[in-house]
């Protein structure tokens, strides 16, 4: 134990706000996550507004190294799975006397 | 019932000014002990943290010496700057030094004083906050309310140092011990009024010092019986820092921190 | 895309890599790099870093005195964001140096045998108040020239730590200005306050951006170039300062300790007379004026405290 146990590698995270999702702020040493979480807002927060923080011990990310972020590489082929490949539909709507129901009709459903 | 500085009687308002000027300066003589700490804490980290703690509680003092203002006694930075210790109405605790050594030469600040010294005030500022909370004078019902938002994080981040390090190694504890041993010593103006309890009742400006001390007691016991040390006891003060007795640690930092201010106190800087 | 072909030689990391600079691609701590851009990421950024951590032992020495509540507080922010620009900096630092299992224990450590250097700047006196808004004034202003200049840096943790660096020191140059301009616009005494400063600052302002590349051999600037590092040599940076500073020294009245300085508008840079590089080369090895009491400081604190650090490092 001794020294080297008191620099342990917190990674931080906080929200702005309570519907905001959460966003990497920067990392910092403590010697346990009680302690990382008194110091996180202090040291990476002072001047804006917060909602919420989570303190992650380093030891328990499982991140990407350079050569396995060759897995996150695809083909741009993949119209089926976005609107983009189901844009012909607008015409064949109109030939309907409808109008086509896009992302932003759908979304605007929400709001009401 | 809440009152006005306008329909004030002179003593009411001697009594008002009276407390003011003991949590004003309470806060001020703290967070200018804190200010000597920055840049020297035992980890970077919290040196930023602790830091912004001294600035909260600085501010807090300003806004007390801001209701002062208001009621005619001076600036701000006069009343901060320009009074002689014998005019000081804090509690010796807060004056006291972080430590043997200027912090400008070869500073030998203690942490287990600072982490002591920090928790049990803090505790006791929250204490009187919430009683301030509903205080007569309403401007300073308000400000309470204000301070009391700040006091929580200054609370936990005090306590979260408190217990760590007194359920760590036999070094840690033996030197936390001597330390609550230190604060407890110039613990027992903290909750007194000097001379103006009668008066603070009978304006219904704060609760009983005896009061407050049994809350501070009690929320006290429940931390320390977790870590199985002895409960503090507040004594009888030898001096009382609220009649204006002080210590030299005072003289020597009224001298620091109005050094560029004496310069000459008619001008802005 | 090149970067799909997994690399399987030294040299083939390499001219991957060096692909990836090119392009202007960003570089993380996890990804493979050359020992020589470690190396120097690893000198500049811990040099950066622990510079940040001792020069906020000059201005602390005015946050006890500052002359008002409000300065009171407007410096001890200043000099709590310079610890924490020096963690944001160690924090890169550290990350680097895992590889050599170095952590900032030895760091520390490498400061206190003169192993790892700060900054020319931090190793001179600061006597007065008008010090304190000197040092936020110019040197922070000094130092903005230089950090933007290493926004885009190729090193992306080191970029994201400039990035938030840089937005606090905007708020740093407008403190010191504030601190200044009523000393400027106060009285005789708070005048020569600020006069003074400027007198005695001048010259390690000039030093504070090294020398130029004629003078010493440029395999270090070249270095940081060459790996996209930073953009600008030492000489540009200086020429820059002068381009931003001198103007506004002069327009407040304040002489600049050098009779000779002039913009050549012919040649389009400043004429100024050379700083005495001797006294940058002693410096470098802690023989300043202030070093070995600055050095004192923080050895004691650290020290002081270590029991602090070994009574956690048991408890998780």
């Amino acid at each position: 134990m001794g020294s080297n146990e008191f620099f342990q590698e917190f990674e931080v995270f906080s929200k702005k706000t309570s519907k905001a999702a959460f966003q990497h702020q920067f990392s910092l040493l403590a010697p346990n996550a009680e302690m990382a979480m008194v110091m996180a807002q202090e040291n990476f927060l002072r001047r804006e507004p917060v909602a919420d923080i989570w303190v992650v011990n380093r030891k328990e990310i499982r991140g990407l190294n350079y050569e396995e972020k060759q897995m996150l590489n695809r083909l741009d082929n993949k119209e089926y799975r976005t609107t983009k490949g189901y844009g012909y539909l607008k015409k064949k709507w109109r030939h309907y006397e409808q109008q086509m129901l896009d992302e932003k009709e759908i979304l605007s459903w929400g709001e009401k | 019932m809440s009152t006005n500085a306008v329909e004030m009687t002179p003593a009411h308002k001697e009594a008002l000014a009276e407390l003011l000027f003991q949590l004003a300066d309470d806060d001020f003589l703290l967070s200018y002990r804190g200010s000597e700490w920055l840049g020297l804490a035992p980890h970077i980290e919290e040196d930023v943290a602790s830091s912004s703690i001294s600035q909260d509680t600085m501010g807090h003092a300003k806004m007390y010496f801001g209701l002062l203002e208001e009621l005619g006694y001076g600036k701000i930075d006069d009343l901060a700057h320009g009074r002689s210790a014998k005019e000081r109405k804090n509690s010796i605790l807060v004056e006291r030094e972080n430590g043997a050594g200027y912090y400008m030469e070869t500073p030998r600040y203690d942490w287990a004083y600072a982490v002591v010294r920090n928790y049990f005030y803090t505790l006791a500022k929250k204490v009187k906050i919430d009683s301030l909370k509903k205080t007569t004078y309403q401007p300073l019902a308000e400000v309470a309310t204000k301070v009391s938002m700040e006091l929580f994080y200054h609370h936990i981040h005090w306590r979260t140092w408190f217990t760590q390090l007194l359920s760590s190694s036999d070094e840690a504890k033996e030197r936390m011990n001597k330390a609550i041993e230190g604060v407890m010593a110039d613990f027992g103006d903290v909750f007194s009024y000097g001379n103006a309890s009668q008066s603070f009742k009978e304006f219904a400006l704060i609760e009983d010092a005896t009061v407050l001390k049994q809350r501070w007691e009690a929320a006290l016991e429940e931390v320390v019986k977790a870590l199985h040390i002895e409960s503090p006891i507040i004594q009888q003060p030898d001096r009382n820092g609220r009649l204006g007795e002080h210590t030299e640690e005072l003289d020597r930092a009224l001298s620091t921190l109005s050094e560029v201010y004496r310069l000459n106190p008619s001008v802005p800087w | 895309m090149s970067s799909s072909v997994v690399a399987e030689t030294e040299e083939q990391k390499y001219e991957q890599f060096m692909e990836r600079i090119n392009r202007g691609e960003q570089i993380e701590a996890d990804d493979w790099m050359p020992e020589d851009y470690r190396n120097a990421l690893i000198k500049l950024i811990s040099m950066h870093g622990i510079s940040e951590i001792m020069g906020a032992l000059p201005e602390k020495e005015w946050v006890p005195k500052a002359p008002s509540i409000q300065r009171k507080l407007g410096i001890m922010a200043k000099v709590q964001d310079e610890m924490g620009h020096g963690q944001l900096l160690l924090r890169v630092a550290e990350d680097l140096l895992k590889p050599t299992g170095k952590t900032r224990d030895g760091i520390m450590q490498d400061l206190f045998t003169g192993k790892l250097k700060f900054h020319n700047v931090f190793h001179m006196p600061a006597p007065s108040w008008g010090d304190a808004g000197l040092i936020g004034w110019l040197v922070d202003g000094a130092a903005i020239i230089t950090q933007t200049n290493m926004l885009n840096s190729s090193y992306a943790p080191y970029s994201r730590a400039l990035h938030r660096i840089c937005a606090e020191e905007v708020f740093h140059a407008q403190h010191g200005e504030s601190i200044i301009m009523a000393l400027a616009e106060g009285t005789e005494e708070q005048r020569e306050m600020v006069q003074d400063a400027v007198t005695r600052w001048w010259e390690s302002l000039l030093l504070f951006f090294g020398p130029p590349s004629s003078q010493v051999g440029k395999s270090k600037q070249d270095i940081t170039i060459k790996y996209k590092i930073r953009p600008k040599t030492n000489e540009e940076l200086r020429q820059a300062f002068l381009t931003k500073y001198v103007p506004r020294i002069l327009s407040l009245g304040l002489e600049i300790p050098d009779p000779t300085i002039r913009f050549d508008e012919e040649k389009q840079e400043w004429i100024y007379q050379q700083p005495d590089w001797s006294k940058l080369k002693e410096i470098m090895k802690n023989n300043g004026p202030k070093s070995q009491e600055r050095l004192n400081l923080r050895r004691v604190s650290y020290e002081n405290n270590a029991w602090v650090r070994e009574a956690l490092g048991q408890i998780s």
